[in-house]
């Protein structure tokens, strides 16, 4: 039974019309037709129309009223499928796909036939990957419109998203019974027909696939596609030969494709890295022009082969002026050897390019450009910096910046040394000279960016990236606005490190609902791609979106949510003031005083700026004003989401409750990684949830019972067991035959002494040992002092951030009352990194030879710049 | 009641054929080049009718085979699980130590008949 309210054909061709221009966007119209009913007194609370009317306005941006008319036209109609149907659509307009769903039900009450209503509610049911009630709606629509394609296309990929390929495979093989090949170049069949392939080869019909190919290869316009599928199923069934032949082809096809190569080596079966280089050599000779087979030589070649083709490759580079020729060649610095050959081929060309201008010493006839050394001294800076040799990296790049003071690389080579020198301070000056040479360059302009969030200069990182930002907006709006997460993220650090914590916060759910939007986004292509027949596109990208938060992104920026969650749990804000307390203790003085400097210095833009917002947005005010009076809108959806305030965050009440909603998505899509699991510890150590503790410490024993962190949770677990009293006879059970394989009847103690025994060569692994020892026993505190802060050469691992952790857990009291100790391990690193700031004291910081070596030259460069 | 309001999409607020809009739809697309291409995948399209009936009524008969076989499976499993008791105080428990749903707690625990000590390895597993 349809509506209460039937209208008179007149009325009822109006309706009918401001359906049509809804379906045809043209919101205009359809509000005049909508008028022209409502405004007879007989109709004017006819539910139907005033549920149309708040659809229309939904879309012209006027939520509030459209949320009015649509539910006093239900109000008015309760039996109209209609009024359900259209109220379903603007819950969903608003991400409220659970409410909307209850409205497509009510609907279909009335209704219960309804294609729209069907499709609207099997487009919500795919939306939220209920796949089983996504089946039988595409069943109820197939069997109402068994004549349609996207019936038949729709079910049969219900059947595919649930693995049930048999079926999926019956329905588009009958369907595609039904195609008639209509024009020349029928491109959806052909879609069609590369789709109904990909589930043949996901049943692991490996021959049939073949077989289906062979068929209708010639209706397939796809040839490249083809080819490669070709390629891969032969593989799989072992018909070397023909694969071969496939991938030969493909690479006639395209020659710098490098996995082709590697695809003929697995099919010509060639286990011995010789005959590789041999067959690589082979095409190199074929395709002379291609670069892929000439890079690929070097990694498979070795001894004298390899100096003489790396030579060669290396020559070419330098005569050319390569700038990332580096990057090139990292992935060879794997194999110590290849290390060492590229190595002294280096110093010899500086050697032959100083006397000779020549790369060789013997033949001195063909000359090099100049700047064939500037390129080499640039590969010798970033060769000495992979091989953490700081001091030497500094030297080459000082060189390579004598030689040539406007070369922008070589600035951004300079930054990159200090700041894994660990001066980020000093690596964002460079990066701020780099950018300072060309100011269009974007590239250079975020480098410079993020240095400078590096060095926790958020406004000045801000005002940076406005050189490329919309004009009128602050950037740092603009930015979320266009999902610019790398640098929200850095920001998200940046803020934890300065301990403004709900800054922090903020910037990390922006991320977030980055990846929300972006699963929002799928929506319009669930029509979309079964229209355009673009059907593996379309299951590739559900299959992203299932993934997406396996994203690195979120992973970097969950990890920092959940760390400044379990600050505040730990630490919670006391006052007011709180926010912008620093947490100084972890600070080296020198630091500390630019840091402070710093923030008196932002503190004062941050009151300049406000102003200035605020005048804009009076201005926007204005605006808006206007816009409203001529009636246009846009913003159609920036109103539903809750505006984000770090104060509020920073207070939240339950921040292990929120740092849980960061921490889920990282279990089911990042389970590999073993931090996913550390962090799980530390949330449900805090709750004291035993089974969840335990939970996360057989997930991270799975996949790597050496790590350090592991260890460290595994000691504190047990001690924590300890001091559990009652637990419930069951749960003891679960612990029992749980944590059995893992501790195999030791104590605390005796795989603390284990670890320490088995790892006593690496710094990160020793310092946790010696950690959880000192918490073991305390009177063994002078032991572990004395091995914890020494620093010989025979320790693997030793870097920056362990000594940093080591010397911040002194500072802490981690090991107890130290005194003097803290300030000899201070010494001890600070010789061993001695630009690392973290090291360092305001004495430390003043004229240093390697540093005042390299401000000279940044003068000097800057003098140059000018008179350029 | 024959037409039906037909949406495929949320559209986008701008409207591009309108009058009012048109300046301000300029300005918007400088900034967002592929905003048209992006309408179009709201844009409203008519279902086809593509295939004759006489192909696929032995389709037909294979289908709905299948579905009372699925529903008949579904049903069968389901009895099994609901075959198992399980105690109230596990499903507590369960629920407390491990913070999952009550829907999701019974279910594991009718899955290993109701022995909660089973229950729990598989879950922290």
């Amino acid at each position: 039974m349809p509506s209460g309210q039937p209208l008179p054909p007149k009325e009822n061709s109006l309706f009918k019309r401001i359906l049509r221009c809804y379906e045809q966007k043209q919101y205009k119209n359809g509000l005049k037709f909508a008028k022209q009913i409502l405004s007879n007194p007989k109709f004017s609370e006819h539910g139907e129309t005033l549920a149309m009317k708040g659809l229309t306005l939904n879309f012209l941006g006027r939520k509030e009223e459209a949320y009015e008319h649509v539910r006093r036209g239900l109000r008015n109609d309760l039996t109209s499928h209609v009024c359900w149907h259209v109220y379903g659509l603007l819950q969903r307009s608003d991400k409220k796909y659970d409410e909307a769903i209850k409205c497509y039900r009510n609907a279909l009450k009335w209704e219960k036939d309804n294609i729209q209503i069907l499709r609207d509610l099997s487009l919500l049911q795919i939306q939220m990957r209920d796949l089983e009630g996504y089946r039988d709606t595409r069943y109820q629509l197939f069997m109402l419109r068994p004549t349609q394609r996207a019936s038949w296309i729709g079910y049969a990929m219900a059947y595919h998203l649930l693995n049930d390929y048999d079926m999926a495979l019956k329905i588009l093989e009958t369907f595609r019974k039904t195609q008639m090949v209509s024009a020349p170049f029928d491109f959806e069949y052909s879609e069609l027909l590369l789709y109904q392939n990909m589930v043949i080869q996901e049943s692991h019909g490996i021959l049939d696939a073949i077989k289906h190919l062979d068929m209708y290869k010639e209706n397939i316009f796809d040839k490249l596609t083809v080819l490669e599928i070709y390629g891969s199923l032969y593989l799989q069934m072992g018909e070397y030969h023909l694969a071969t032949l496939c991938y030969e082809k493909l690479l006639r096809r395209n020659q710098e494709n490098t996995p082709y190569y590697l695809k003929i080596k697995e099919a010509k079966q060639l286990h011995n890295d010789e005959c590789v280089y041999n067959m690589l050599c082979g095409y190199r000779k074929k395709f002379p022009k291609a670069l892929a087979p000439k890079r690929l030589c070097l990694t498979f070649a070795s001894g004298n082969t390899f100096r003489s083709e790396v030579d060669s490759y290396l020559r070419a580079g330098f005569h050319k002026g390569v700038p990332p020729l580096f990057v090139d060649l990292r992935s060879l610095y794997k194999n110590k050897q290849k290390v060492q050959i590229i190595e002294d081929l280096l110093k010899s060309y500086v050697n032959n390019l100083t006397m000779f201008n020549s790369f060789d010493s013997e033949d001195v006839s063909v000359k090099e450009p100049a700047s064939a050394l500037l390129w080499v001294y640039h590969y010798l800076a970033q060769h000495y910096d992979y091989l953490d040799d700081i001091q030497k990296a500094l030297t080459y790049i000082d060189m390579a910046i004598e030689h040539t003071p406007t070369l922008i690389e070589l600035f951004v080579t300079k930054g990159r040394i200090l700041k894994h020198a660990g001066d980020v301070y000093e690596a964002y000056k460079w990066l701020d000279e780099a950018q300072g040479l060309d100011t269009a360059d974007r590239y250079i302009n975020s480098k410079c960016a993020k240095y400078m969030l590096r060095a926790d200069l958020i406004k000045e990182a801000e005002e940076t990236c406005s050189k490329f930002t919309r004009e009128g907006v602050s950037p740092m709006e603009n930015l979320n606005e266009m999902q610019c997460m790398w640098f929200q993220t850095e920001c998200a650090l940046a803020f934890q490190r300065l301990g403004k914590w709900g800054e922090s916060l903020k910037k990390c759910h922006e991320v977030d609902r980055h990846f929300t939007e972006i699963i929002d986004d799928q929506f319009d292509f669930h029509t979309y791609c079964m229209r355009k027949m673009t059907l593996r596109s379309y299951v590739n990208l559900l299959r992203l979106e299932d993934v997406l938060r396996s994203h690195p992104f979120y992973f970097r920026v969950a990890r920092c949510a959940i760390q400044v969650y379990l600050h505040l749990h730990d630490k919670p804000p006391t006052d007011a003031s709180s926010s912008n307390e620093l947490d100084t203790g972890n600070m080296a003085p020198g630091q500390l005083k630019k840091l402070l400097n710093k923030q008196r210095k932002a503190q004062r833009k941050a009151q300049e700026e406000k102003a200035q917002a605020l005048a804009a947005q009076e201005k926007r005010d204005m605006h808006k004003n206007r816009q409203q009076v001529t009636n246009t809108s846009d913003e159609a959806d920036a109103l539903p989401l809750d505006e984000l305030l770090p104060e509020k965050l920073e207070r939240v009440e339950d921040p292990l409750e929120q740092s849980i909603k960061f921490l889920k998505p990282l279990q089911e899509l990042a389970s590999d990684n073993i931090e996913t699991h550390l962090m799980a510890f530390e949330i449900y150590y805090r709750k004291d949830k035993l089974l969840l503790m335990l939970q996360s410490i057989i997930r991270s024993h799975r996949i790597n019972p050496d790590h350090p962190m592991f260890h460290n949770c595994l000691i504190r677990f047990m001690e924590k067991l300890l001091k559990f009293k009652n637990i419930q006879e069951e749960m003891q059970l679960v612990l029992n035959k749980q944590l059995e394989p893992i501790l195999g009847g030791r104590s605390a103690a005796e795989i603390n002494s284990q670890f320490l025994a088995k790892h006593h060569k690496s710094l990160p692994a020793l310092f946790q040992g010696l950690k959880m020892k000192y918490k073991l026993d305390n009177s063994s505190q002078q032991e572990v002092l004395d091995q914890i802060t020494k620093l010989d050469d025979s320790l693997e691992d030793v870097n920056i951030q362990t000594c940093t952790e080591i010397l911040n857990s002194l500072i802490n009291g981690e090991i107890g009352e130290v005194g003097h100790v803290i300030e000899e391990y201070r010494k001890t690193c600070f010789k061993r990194f001695p630009l690392a700031t973290a090291f360092h004291t305001d004495q430390d910081r003043s004229p240093m030879p390697l540093w005042s070596n390299s401000c000279k030259t940044l003068n000097e460069t800057h003098e140059n710049c000018v008179s350029n | 009641m024959s037409a039906e309001p037909t949406v495929n999409g949320s559209g986008s607020p701008e409207e591009q054929t309108d009058g009012v809009d048109d300046v301000n739809s300029k300005k918007i697309n400088k900034y967002d080049s592929g905003a048209a291409d992006l309408e179009k995948v709201t844009d409203y399209a008519e279902e086809k009718e593509v295939i004759s009936t006489d192909d696929i009524s032995g389709a037909m008969t294979i289908i709905g085979d299948r579905r009372l076989k699925e529903a008949a499976d579904k049903i069968a499993k389901e009895k099994e699980l609901q075959k198992v008791s399980i105690k109230k105080s596990d499903v507590e428990l369960i629920i407390r130590e491990m913070e999952i749903s009550k829907t999701l707690a019974e279910r594991t625990l009718r899955e290993c008949h109701g022995d909660v000590v089973e229950a729990l390895v598989a879950l922290t597993n």
